[in-house]
């Protein structure tokens, strides 16, 4: 809870885990103070996961501590790479699941509900976020602890590749539900057709009701992903691009 | 002065603070920034402090569009949403700004708030090299200090300070500029704030999509919104769908590859 509390860029989330493992080290080294200060300089090195699912690790640690406070033969390095190991992994997977899958997912069923001004929405989303990630939050650090290192490979094994896979799949599909949703981009143009003019954008709403939102979409993750613009790049080309479709009557 | 709006103002910069990344209060990041942070939570949050809970949800909803992908991956971010949805959604509902102007208001406040955000994550390095003596001296509550309490006065100060500020001062501007800014300028935020939630989605995209031909189920998921129905549920039901049958499928060539190994 507290891993962001003093976050830096110089150790992210170091201090953070090094507060969260204090109750259960205090627990394990109460007869050993000079093991108890060396376990807690062990915890300040280095790290950064996301917070929610990283629990996981918490939960992996506590557990190899305990075994190494039961006079089991447990190396520091050990344990430092257990951190590195999972956190990127975990980070990977926490931060496309939960802020591209099941945030996007539950803020836009909120947003239908609220779309007038309804709170019921905003409740449903509070609500829904909350109990799906206490639970999935207290599951993780539970497993951890009792399966230790084996979830390690249980976590970087062939299945879980599979399983990243298939949630990135739903992930890009919800993706793209939100494009259409959320993007608008209309055309006022006109096009003199004989005697009439034909408004262009319901030429375009005939065949493609969203082309527009659907290219612009497409041309800001190109531009990021394959001329690796940066987002703030991205953001100005957007104002010009308004700045200019206003001017020339185009949108 | 203004005592109410004072008032207000205050209220609306502690839920600034209490919504932000790093405020640990409200279960961590669970609570806090996913829930409080989020634009279309703060839109009721806004709306019942400062008395119309209606217009507060609509703008936060119109805002929270506009971040509807924001991510913040390894602590690098191109906006600070919370000062992004308290800042901009306070100002808007107070100038009685059009949903458009809101979620540009929303934006140029969340620029700004990242610089603010940047600071704090470099003044923090003092609390590391603390923290390690502390732990050196085995001295659990000096770490506690070190990790929550100082960097979280910090925190609070950059948080509720400019936000307060700025609703109490920022009204009466921002109304005054509406006012005189000509039809045009407001058409083209009313275009970009449409836009906006383009940029979000990329990054969404650039993070989820590895190679090119998962490009198709992007395309899946906008058409069933296009042609077949309104319903996120009703896609996400479907994706899961999908996404389970690939997983089968995935399976099945692990285990052949696992044979040819074998023999």
């Amino acid at each position: 809870m507290f891993h962001l509390s003093s976050m830096s860029f110089e150790k992210l989330e170091a201090n953070g885990f090094a507060h969260s493992m204090i109750p259960i080290l205090k627990k394990l080294y109460k007869d050993d103070p000079e093991a108890y200060k060396q376990a807690l300089e062990r915890h300040t090195a280095f790290y950064n996961t996301e917070p929610q699912v990283g629990s996981l690790v918490n939960g992996v640690v506590a557990s190899i501590e305990e075994e190494r406070a039961n006079g089991k033969e447990v190396n520091d390095e050990m344990i430092h790479s257990v951190k590195t190991g999972l956190m990127g992994p975990i980070a990977g997977m926490g931060d496309s699941i939960i802020q591209g899958i099941i945030i996007p997912i539950l803020l836009s069923i909120g947003m239908g509900i609220s779309a007038n001004g309804n709170p019921v929405g905003v409740f449903v989303y509070i609500l829904g976020y909350l109990s799906i990630i206490l639970t999935v939050s207290y599951l993780l650090y539970m497993r951890g602890y009792k399966m230790g290192v084996q979830a390690v490979d249980e976590l970087l094994g062939a299945n879980s590749e599979r399983l990243r896979s298939a949630f990135t799949l739903l992930g890009v599909m919800v993706v793209g539900g939100l494009a259409a949703s959320f993007v608008k981009l209309n055309t006022i143009l006109q096009i003199p057709n004989g005697e009439e003019v034909l408004e262009f954008q319901k030429t375009l709403d005939g065949f493609f009701p969203k082309l527009l939102p659907l290219i612009a979409v497409l041309v800001c993750w190109y531009l990021i992903s394959k001329r690796k613009w940066s987002a703030t790049k991205v953001l100005l080309f957007l104002i010009v691009v308004s700045i200019a479709g206003v001017l020339l009557n185009v949108f | 002065m203004d005592l109410l709006l004072l008032i207000q103002g205050l209220l609306i910069g502690i839920f600034c603070y209490l919504g932000s990344v790093s405020s640990p209060w409200l279960m961590g990041v669970t609570g806090g920034y996913y829930v409080v942070g989020r634009p279309l939570v703060a839109g009721l949050i806004i709306g019942l402090i400062l008395g119309d809970v209606t217009t507060g949800i609509i703008l936060g909803v119109a805002v929270q569009a506009a971040f509807i992908a924001t991510i913040s991956t390894g602590g690098t971010q191109n906006s600070e949403i919370t000062y992004a949805a308290y800042g901009g959604i306070a100002l808007g509902l107070l100038s009685n700004a059009d949903t458009g102007v809101a979620v540009t208001l929303s934006v140029g406040i969340g620029t700004l708030g990242l610089i603010l955000h940047n600071l704090m994550m470099i003044v923090n390095s003092v609390w590391n090299k603390r923290t390690e003596k502390a732990a050196a001296e085995g001295n659990a509550t000096k770490i506690i200090y070190n990790n929550a309490v100082y960097p979280q006065l910090l925190n609070f100060v950059l948080r509720v300070v400019p936000i307060t500020l700025a609703v109490y001062f920022g009204q009466g501007f921002i109304t005054r500029v509406l006012d005189i800014i000509p039809k045009d300028v407001t058409q083209i935020m009313t275009v970009l704030g449409g836009l906006l939630p383009a940029l979000g989605i990329a990054l969404l995209m650039n993070l989820l999509i590895k190679e090119n031909k998962q490009l198709i189920f992007f395309l899946t998921g906008f058409v069933i919104i296009v042609f077949f129905t309104d319903s996120m549920i009703a896609l996400t039901v479907f994706g899961v769908l999908i996404a389970y049958i690939v997983f089968l499928s995935l399976g099945q060539s692990q285990i052949e590859t696992d044979d040819d190994g074998v023999i």
